[in-house]
């Protein structure tokens, strides 16, 4: 039976450090995920990743088990990503991520892709990565948490510290920016789509 | 209370993008886009923007993230990063060895001379080298003295002989037997007596002779020593410089 983040975080402020890495293990790869879409560059996403465990580690006597743990690591990251941002003054990068084998990819996707579909697939990526790089950090952010994270209106509420109205609006904006994006660059398809 | 949705309601249309939504006002959305041609375009493009959203992808990256004790670490480990030393070609490594060398000899006052007698080595400040070793010993160069000295005291005795010789003639005109042996005699006592000055001159010059040599011998065994230990010295001083610069800097 596969121990709940809450029974490992209650056996970690026991100190069993094994517990702990069992929530490492369980949420590296989305917080990796969501300070590289943040921030967009590889190694500065492992460097925030890594110093979020550090810091959930040190600061979990302080936790009091208010908010889900998953959202207290969130919290963390996300406020490590605004640092990062401040600190490094610099647009965050959004660029077609260099480790994704498009060949693995498509396999994915199923067997039936033809080259043509896979070379567009990849064009569309590095546009549509382009276009999350146009955003402002609230609105990019609201849009990763709730797309790739599926977090609810509410929950992103809290991380950022707004009303639920503001993230629903940073969210219509977002995508309708992406959306206009995505137009320019020649994705007919969605226009041919609509007025099919 | 009924609800209703408008056009400019964009908050009402995310939570129905997304599926947020309580089952009425759902149904109150999906009436008003069946009728509202572009309010049902625009939430299909916003559909089809997610969809694009789907494609961005992180790398594929090992992680492997672990929190581990203090008290569990392993022990440092002794290979680091290297450092500028481990650039340095081997050549500049070996003249940086020799400059260190020379720099311990200048320190030494290490002087080596050469010259017809053989090689001096000495060391300190300027101190000069010792007799014993600018002359070393050379057994024929005293050999050649010894014959030297003995064929000039030959000569001095034949001399003294042949001016002895006049002298008897003038004072004493005939010559009897009695006269004849007691110049005999005295020659003879003068040529014992020169030989054994001669002799007593010899043993003297053997004696020293072995006390040079025993000095000399002394001597050189003591700078010997004094170079070995100098030697040492710089050895050591090598392979502090050595360990130092294998020392990783914290």
């Amino acid at each position: 039976m596969v121990a709940t983040d809450e029974e490992l975080v209650a056996r970690s402020m026991d100190g069993d450090v094994d517990s702990f890495n069992q929530l490492v293990l369980r949420w590296e790869r989305p917080i990796y995920a969501l300070a590289y879409r943040v921030i967009g560059r590889d190694e500065d996403a492992r460097d925030v990743a890594q110093e979020t465990f550090l810091r959930a580690f040190r600061a979990l006597p302080g936790f009091k088990g208010q908010a889900k743990f998953s959202s207290w690591l969130y919290r963390i990251a996300l406020n490590l990503c605004r640092d990062w941002i401040r600190r490094k003054k610099r647009t965050p990068l959004v660029d077609m991520p260099e480790g994704v084998d498009i060949t693995e990819l498509a396999a994915e996707q199923g067997p039936v892709e033809s080259i043509e579909d896979l070379v567009a697939r990849q064009e569309m990526s590095r546009i549509v990565a382009e276009g999350m790089k146009l955003l402002p950090d609230e609105q990019r952010t609201a849009i990763v948490l709730k797309e790739y994270h599926g977090l609810t209106f509410q929950e992103i509420a809290d991380l950022q510290g707004c009303p639920l109205s503001t993230v629903k609006t940073r969210l219509y904006q977002g995508l309708s920016v992406l959306r206009r994006h995505l137009e320019s660059r020649g994705m007919t398809s969605f226009k041919s789509d609509k007025e099919s | 209370m009924s609800i209703t949705f408008t056009c400019d309601d964009k908050q009402t249309l995310v939570s129905y993008l997304y599926g947020e939504i309580d089952h009425a006002t759902r149904q109150v959305v999906e009436a008003h886009l069946a009728t509202c041609a572009d309010c049902a375009s625009e939430v299909m493009a916003l559909g089809d923007a997610r969809a694009g959203l789907g494609l961005w992808v992180p790398p594929d990256v090992e992680l492997d993230f672990t929190i581990v004790k203090k008290s569990q670490l392993p022990a440092p480990n002794l290979l680091r990063p290297a450092r500028w030393w481990n650039t340095v070609p081997a050549w500049a490594q070996a003249a940086a060895a020799i400059l260190v060398l020379a720099a311990g000899a200048a320190i030494a006052n290490v002087q080596v001379k050469s010259g017809p007698e053989g090689f001096a080595v000495t060391t300190g400040w300027m101190q000069p080298a010792a007799p014993a070793l600018s002359e070393p010993f050379d057994g024929a160069a005293v050999e050649r003295r010894v014959e030297r000295a003995l064929v000039a005291l030959e000569q001095q005795l034949r001399n003294e002989i042949r001016a002895a010789r006049p002298q008897e003639a003038r004072a004493t005109g005939p010559v009897d037997e009695t006269t004849i042996s007691r110049v005999r005699q005295l020659i003879a006592e003068s040529e014992q007596r020169h030989e054994r000055a001669l002799a007593m001159r010899f043993v003297e010059f053997t004696r020293d002779l072995n006390m040079q040599r025993r000095a000399d011998l002394q001597n050189i065994g003591r700078v010997v020593g004094s170079y070995d230990g100098e030697l040492m010295r710089q050895r050591q001083m090598i392979n502090n410089v050595i360990r130092v610069s294998a020392t990783p800097q914290q």
